[in-house]
């Protein structure tokens, strides 16, 4: 089972690395690789940041500079994610030091552990699992859990915005929760 | 109903959750506390349409366009307390996280190219040369037809007179008498009764108010013998017909011309004569210098309107110059006339016509 899983990884990074080659000789291939990574690095990001609109920015801004160092980029059987949640951790020690001029700053040696660590970093890889399959749900489904804890509205506000009855919004909040659970369950298992 | 309860149940917990979400955590145990978990961790996910939108700006950006890359931390913070704050044209720039984000670029070169479409339509005005043709000063010609007002007013103007004294040579040069109303003695240049015994002014029936030059020997004016002669004429006047005149065709008057009065077979409307009335009368046209010159004034001719209706021996009695008289001159010698009546009969009048040239 786990040489089949090996086998599976291997497989992974050498398409992913085809991927980058593809990237660094066509940019406008990149879109393949910020789709296979962008609920990584945006659950590595919203864990280290307590504001939406700023965890956007950065996890904006790392793929902004990922696609202009791209060329840079040497192959070292390191996934490709290493590499972006290494810029995502560079970007927030940047911001860090920016807002809090005086504070000292963690070494980047000190970050780039940190960020290696955090790749590996079971909530990280769960809440990116769990954003990944909330973009599966069916469409009114996804659309409550977005108005639901995205915006935050209650039912009844999702209610008259759906034009549908509070209790079929809350019935639809069930069946989604419900159903990335057991979602989340067997990709866990 | 059960599922009913447990979907409200559910909501209850989520709304304490989110109230306090440190109070996930006591859900954890409770009979939705993993679901109470994943709802609390869904309270991380990105705004809708961000996925989507970064995916434009980077290929984008991969095709050699930037969009929104890179900017201060600052700046888009700015621009998410705007958006929260006033959602006008929010897709204008690519500022919202609309699914279709506007490129910089594109809205540039729009606002560039309606530019250049304004100033073309704008162009156009200056450069096309005005049609509007330079307004001419228009012309106004009134004519208005005056009698000719001859001082003798009250009298037909048969005109003429004559006599004489039936001897052999025709009158002498000389003034006619006084004009009078009435004649009491005859004008006589060689008197046979040196001493009369009633003297009385010799008169001719005229105008009393012309003004003739005065010498002291009276005779016809239009002779030119020097010799004294009462003329060949008969009945005591001068000249060579019958009557006590002098000169013309024969009565008490002077000139040419039969009866009393002077000055030929003309008659002056008014006193029971009548104005004649054009009936053809086109109008003169402005001379181009007097045009060019914004000339204007009134151009008064002298006209006899013949019985026929014709005008005749047209003279300019007060000019204006810039050749107008001549234009005047011109239309008046083409009009026609209902001629003057007197007594129901036509007859030739003398008159002035008016004639005023006005520009405006």
């Amino acid at each position: 089972m786990n040489a089949v899983a090996n086998l599976a990884n291997l497989t992974s990074l050498n398409d992913e690395r085809l991927l980058i080659e593809a990237a660094q000789s066509d940019p406008g291939r990149f879109a393949e690789l910020y789709e296979n990574n962008f609920n990584r690095v945006y659950a590595f990001v919203a864990r280290r940041v307590n504001d939406r609109e700023e965890a956007q920015d950065v996890t904006a801004e790392v793929f902004h500079q990922a696609l202009k160092n791209l060329g840079r980029f040497q192959w070292r059987g390191v996934p490709f994610a290493a590499w972006l949640l290494r810029i995502a951790a560079n970007a927030l020690a940047d911001r860090w030091q920016r807002a809090a001029r005086g504070v000292e700053v963690p070494a980047e040696e000190g970050l780039e552990d940190r960020a290696e660590a955090a790749a590996g970093d079971m909530e990280v890889e769960r809440r990116a699992m769990l954003f990944q399959l909330v973009e599966r749900l069916p469409e009114d489904q996804r659309l409550v859990v977005v108005r639901r804890f995205v915006d935050q509205k209650s039912v009844r506000e999702i209610a008259r915005e759906l034009g549908r009855s509070e209790g079929a919004v809350k019935q639809l909040q069930f069946r989604a929760l419900e159903t990335l659970r057991g979602q989340v369950r067997n990709r866990h298992e | 109903m059960n599922n009913l309860s447990a979907y409200d149940e559910l909501d209850q917990a989520i709304d304490q959750m989110l109230a306090e979400p440190e109070a996930a955590l006591a859900h954890s145990e409770s009979k939705f506390g993993e679901l109470v978990e994943l709802a609390a961790d869904l309270r991380h996910l990105p705004r809708a349409n961000f996925k989507t939108r970064l995916r434009l700006e980077l290929e984008w950006e991969a095709a050699g366009r930037r969009v929104l890359a890179e900017e201060p931390r600052q700046a888009r913070r700015v621009e998410t307390e705007e958006r929260n704050v006033s959602p006008v044209m929010p897709s204008l720039l690519g500022k919202s996280w609309a699914g279709y984000p506007v490129r910089r670029v594109n809205f540039v070169l729009s606002v560039a190219l309606h530019a250049v479409m304004a100033f073309m339509v704008g162009a156009g005005f200056l450069m096309v040369k005005s049609t509007v043709p330079r307004v001419e000063p228009r012309t106004s010609i009134s004519v208005r037809l005056e009698p000719y007002v001859v001082p003798a007013g009250s009298h037909p103007s048969h005109g003429g007179g004559s006599g004489g004294a039936a001897e052999r040579i025709r009158a002498s040069v000389g003034v006619a008498p006084r004009a009078a109303q009435e004649q009491l003695t005859p004008p006589i240049i060689l008197r046979n009764n040196q001493q009369p015994r009633l003297v009385a002014e010799t008169t001719v029936l005229a105008p009393p108010d012309i003004t003739l030059p005065s010498t002291r020997q009276i005779g016809d004016p239009l002779s030119n013998l020097a010799a004294p002669s009462n003329g060949p004429g008969v009945a005591g006047g001068i000249g060579g017909n019958a009557g006590t005149g002098v000169g013309g065709d024969g009565g008490p008057g002077r000139g040419p011309g039969a009866g009393g009065g002077c000055c030929g077979g003309l008659y002056t409307p008014g006193n029971g004569v009548s104005m004649p009335r054009a009936i053809y009368s086109p109008e003169p046209e402005f001379s181009e210098e007097a045009r060019k010159s914004k000339f204007q004034g009134e151009v008064t001719l002298l006209a006899t309107i013949g019985a026929d209706g014709l005008p005749r021996n047209l003279t300019v009695v007060r000019s204006l110059g810039m050749g107008l008289d001549e234009k005047a001159l011109e239309a008046v010698r083409t009009w026609r006339f209902d001629p003057a009546r007197k007594d129901g009969r036509p007859v030739a009048v003398q008159m002035n016509i008016i004639v005023n040239f006005n520009l405006f």
